[in-house]
């Protein structure tokens, strides 16, 4: 034959070959900036391993839509300004189909301007702040979706036990950022509700190491519970100082920080009887959560923190709004992550029309001869709490 | 002596292109060329106090993250246009210059360094203390505008007045007591030269740039908190920006700030997990192999006129 | 919050304030002597501490013995770094004007921090050692700030007598003073520069040894170190040894104090406020140093 009629042939034959292959209009691509370096890049690293984790499963399952997806992931430092500009390159230059929410309320917050902007759908897996999306009406925000429980309730699980043994006074103090004074305001208010004085409330600034002083004033106004919110360092010294003083409360728990196995590996028995508060553990009760503890582990060779965990869930609630609304039109998957109520690995997603997460709870776990056991709420605990924490002479 | 012909035709050439630029560049391109103007405003600001006077103002993000607050505050607690609240940033800047130059540019040499440097401390600490009026860590949220091509315009002039204001300078008397001043400072004050007055007014037109830039960047990203407004590293990057182009120069801090930021794009696109290192690096790299900058080095080799 | 202030509670916070002083002394002591003899500002000061920490760290373990036996340890690693850094990049800018040292130790400190982040990762790190106190009355000695707070004036002790009575430490003191004349007298001032360095960065390696059983070691532990080590020797006065001394200590109650009757949150913006007013008012410090 001619070569023009051979050329017309394999013209012919590759586009049938695209044709059959189904990849013809090539992977959905999900854009997200995240903390892989910086302040962050721990958390935001696990939680670029949950999105991972999610892209692998998804398309292990046959993909979203007949597709596959595949993350596009850009760092941002862990800093806000570079956020908001690599949203921009995600969504106008790199022109991705969806995003995904990258690590902590403050860049999420600045990131939430730019997917309003372009009207894409967010679903924001690690960001806790309440006002990021409850908003007052002329500012309301229409395209971010939030996955875990606010900072407000991180404390709620010490704060309900403490009143449910009829514990009477509170100090709080905390970190000056944003999720901190968050957590600590948080629980503030849930003291007031439960009755409980709080008698002592202080910041101290970040990468702040010496608590004598503030640990001195908390120790004279002898309280029964102490709230710290806290991240890892603080949560060490203030451990550690909490004991060289003698600091006795009948109750004392951490956020952020408390629920990592370093804590207990640096401090040993002296984190027994700590309470902490975390979005997830891999023992909880949840569909498919000691399959993806054991792929995660498997895959990346360290256990998954809350975090992975966080991003791997959020992945699968948008990807299951994308497939209910069997489009990738901003609106249509909008309307489904409204209506959508869902039990993950994570646990519970539902959201009100804020976009604010009302299901999802978290878990108040113990610290028990160097294990994690979860005491909180009761309907997901595992054990009783030690109560009261015994003073650290009697140890 | 005034420029060549063909050195303003390729000015104005270049002003037209980024005029028309936000048509159909991304919205990304944008952004970044927005940055790109944020950097020539500071590092041009920055070259007015540190390259011509010699006192090295180690804090300038002070006044950048100052006029990030005064704009962001006047915006959000009080409802004002955010062209209005840039200029207010701006002001705000230079009464924070007016307050702490006075006494701080009595200082010599390295004291001026750690003064600037402990006052950018010192502003931080207190804008996260007065929580009240400015959010303290939680940071403080502007109600939500796309305004990126209004400000990318805005930014853009503030970089084409500044580059300007340093030619003016540069090319005065004034320019030249300010030069005197770095080259002998008590020969200065022999010849008659108000020292202290002179040093003043450059602190003064110093701080301006940051300020306005400040509260124009607030704006844009509609979300600021302490410690991304008043980060030592971009008081370095804008030293850094200054010294690679050339200090003492009108169009070093340009070059500079152009040069810089796309070289840390691509070197961070390329290497995400090492850049800050090769950032580190780079620093070193400049002030041990180019003191002069580039545009120092050129006015040597090239006799290039002192006021480029 | 009105807390009533007790005498014990005053006590306390003093004790507190006077263990971390004598660490923040003996760690600006090591910057005071780069800025005294080499006229260099050193913001890579933190990082070398940082450095020192995680040499502990990896000691204690590997190794599993005491990490207070690894101090020297620590210091001569940090020496030797001290020693390497000096002989190839900071005796560049010595006579410099000083934009170039400031610029060039903040690349290195940058450079530093970094490295460690992606040598040891991020991960948070501590070393558990001495836990709780010494009860002497109402007051609780922290054990391990106690063990700091001796190394480290021993070390401070130390470093004095090796000024004033060695030759070498003369030789440092005399550059120090006047380098052309110390020149003239035959002294070789590029070997002082260079053991001053390393000098330096042992006492900053010691400084993180001992808090490494005090706080969590991460890489970005060595800035707010710098701060203070500033901080101390505007106290204090630049080049005057014995007031980075004083320098220290009153620090570390300032801190302490500001933070019983006021708030924790504020004695960071009292210690900055601080550093400016004495900058201001008296910047050859409260023992009088020498201005450059």
């Amino acid at each position: 034959m001619t070569s023009k009629t051979l050329g017309a042939l394999i013209a012919a034959l590759a586009v049938l070959a695209a044709g059959i292959s189904g990849e013809a209009q090539g992977p959905i691509r999900i854009g997200a900036s995240l903390s892989l370096t910086g302040t962050y890049a721990k958390l935001g690293r696990n939680q670029h391993e949950g999105y991972k984790l999610c892209e692998k499963d998804l398309n292990a399952k046959g993909g979203l839509l007949g597709r596959k997806i595949e993350f596009v992931v850009y760092d941002d430092q862990s800093t806000p300004a570079t956020a908001v500009r690599l949203y921009e390159k995600l969504i106008t230059e790199d022109k991705v189909e969806g995003v995904m929410g990258p690590y902590s309320s403050p860049v999420t917050e600045a990131s939430v301007n730019v997917t309003e902007k372009y009207k894409k759908v967010m679903v924001a897996p690690l960001a806790a702040t309440t006002s990021i999306f409850k908003r007052p009406p002329d500012k309301k925000r229409h395209y971010v979706f939030m996955v875990i429980s606010p900072a407000e309730v991180y404390l709620e699980g010490l704060i309900d036990t403490a009143a449910k043994r009829g514990l009477k006074t509170v100090a709080v103090v905390n970190e000056d950022t944003l999720f901190s004074k968050a957590a600590a305001s948080g629980a503030v208010e849930l003291a007031k509700k439960r009755g409980m004085q709080v008698v002592f409330q202080e910041a101290y600034p970040k990468g702040n190491t010496d608590f004598s002083a503030l640990l001195t004033k908390v120790k004279s106004l002898n309280p029964d519970v102490i709230a710290a919110a806290t991240y890892f360092d603080d949560a060490v010294a203030l451990t550690r100082q909490m004991r060289e003083l003698d600091v006795n409360p009948k109750a004392y728990g951490v956020t952020v920080g408390g629920d990592l196995p370093e804590f207990y590996d640096t401090l040993k028995t002296s984190a027994d009887f700590i309470y902490g508060a975390t979005q997830w553990e891999h023992v909880l009760p949840y569909p498919g959560n000691t399959e993806f503890f054991e792929a995660y582990k498997k895959e990346f060779g360290h256990e998954p923190s809350y975090h992975s965990a966080a991003g791997y869930a959020g992945c699968l609630v948008y990807t299951e709004a994308v497939k209910r609304a069997a489009s990738l039109d901003a609106d249509r998957v909008r309307e489904q992550l409204f209506k959508l109520e869902m039990r993950t690995v994570f646990g519970e997603y539902k959201v009100d029309q804020d976009g604010f997460q009302v299901a999802h709870k978290m878990v108040t776990f113990q610290w028990q001869e160097g294990k994690k056991v979860v005491v909180w709420p009761d309907e997901l605990a595992q054990g009783k709490p030690r109560f009261p924490t015994p003073p650290w002479n009697q140890r | 002596m005034s420029p060549r012909p063909a050195a303003l035709a390729a000015l104005a050439a270049v002003t037209l292109a980024l005029a028309v630029y936000p048509e159909f560049g991304s919205g990304y391109g944008v952004r970044s060329t927005l940055q790109v103007f944020m950097w020539i405003v500071l590092a041009s600001s920055w070259n007015l106090i540190s390259g011509l006077t010699g006192y090295v103002s180690f804090g300038h993000v002070a006044f950048f993250g100052a006029g990030a607050y005064t704009g962001a505050i006047l915006i959000a607690k009080a409802g004002w246009p955010w062209g209005l609240a840039a200029l207010a940033g701006g002001l705000g800047a230079c009464v924070l210059a007016l307050a702490i130059g006075y006494p701080c540019l009595r200082l010599k040499g390295p004291y001026f360094a750690i003064a600037m440097l402990g006052l950018n401390e010192v502003l931080r600490a207190l804008v996260s203390y007065f929580e009240d009026l400015t959010g303290g860590g939680n940071g403080l949220s502007l109600p939500t505008l796309d305004a990126t091509v209004p400000i990318y315009y805005v930014m853009g002039a503030s970089a084409l007045l500044v580059t300007l204001v340093t030619y003016v300078i540069i090319t005065s008397r004034f320019g030249l007591r300010l030069m005197t001043i770095r080259e002998d400072e008590v020969a200065a004050e022999a010849m008659g030269i108000d020292t202290a007055r002179h040093k003043l007014y450059a602190f003064l037109l110093s701080a301006a740039g940051p300020g306005v830039a400040g509260a124009l960047t607030a704006r844009d990203q509609g979300y600021i908190e302490p410690i991304s407004v008043f980060p030592l590293a971009t008081t370095i990057t804008m030293i850094v920006m200054v010294l690679f182009g050339g200090k003492g120069t009108v169009w070093g801090p340009v070059l500079g700030a152009v040069v810089l930021f796309v070289a840390q794009e691509i070197v961070w696109a390329r290497y995400p997990y090492v850049h800050p290192l090769l950032f580190g690096v780079i620093i070193i790299a400049v002030v041990l192999l180019m003191p002069r900058g580039v545009l120092g080095l050129l006015q040597i080799r090239y006799r290039l006129p002192r006021t480029i | 919050m009105n807390v009533f202030v007790t005498p014990a509670m005053l006590g306390q916070v003093v004790i507190s304030g006077i263990l971390s002083g004598a660490l923040y002394a003996m760690v600006a002591l090591g910057l005071a002597l780069i800025f005294g003899v080499m006229r260099i500002i050193n913001v890579a000061h933190g990082p070398l501490l940082m450095l020192g920490a995680y040499a502990t760290f990896f000691l204690y373990s590997a190794l599993g013995i005491n990490p207070y036996l690894t101090v020297p340890v620590s210091m001569l690693v940090l020496f030797a770094v001290g020693l390497l850094l000096e002989r190839t990049l900071v005796f560049r800018v010595v006579d410099a004007p000083e934009l170039s040292s400031l610029l060039l130790t903040f690349g290195i400190s940058i450079a530093l921090v970094n490295l460690a982040q992606l040598l040891f990762t991020s991960d948070l790190r501590s070393v558990e050692y001495l836990a709780g106190s010494w009860v002497v009355g109402p007051l609780a000695l922290s054990k391990a700030r106690v063990v700091a707070f001796t190394v480290a004036s021993a070390l401070t002790g130390l470093s004095f007598f090796f000024l004033q009575r060695t030759r070498l430490g003369k030789a440092i003191r005399a550059t120090s003073q006047n380098r052309e004349v110390a020149m003239v007298c035959g002294i070789d001032v590029q070997r002082i520069h260079l053991v001053t360095f390393g000098l330096s960065a042992g006492l900053a390696g010691a400084g993180g040894a001992l808090i490494a059983v005090i706080v969590a070691i991460q890489p970005e532990m060595g800035q707010i170190w710098t701060f203070k080590s500033f901080l101390v020797i505007v106290l204090g006065g630049a080049g005057n040894y014995p007031g980075a001394l004083l320098g220290g200590v009153l620090l570390g109650l300032i801190e302490q104090l500001a933070s019983l009757f006021l708030t924790t949150q504020l004695s960071e913006v009292v210690a900055y406020v601080l550093l400016v007013l004495i900058l201001l008012v008296r910047p050859q410090g409260l023992l009088g140093g020498r201005q450059t």
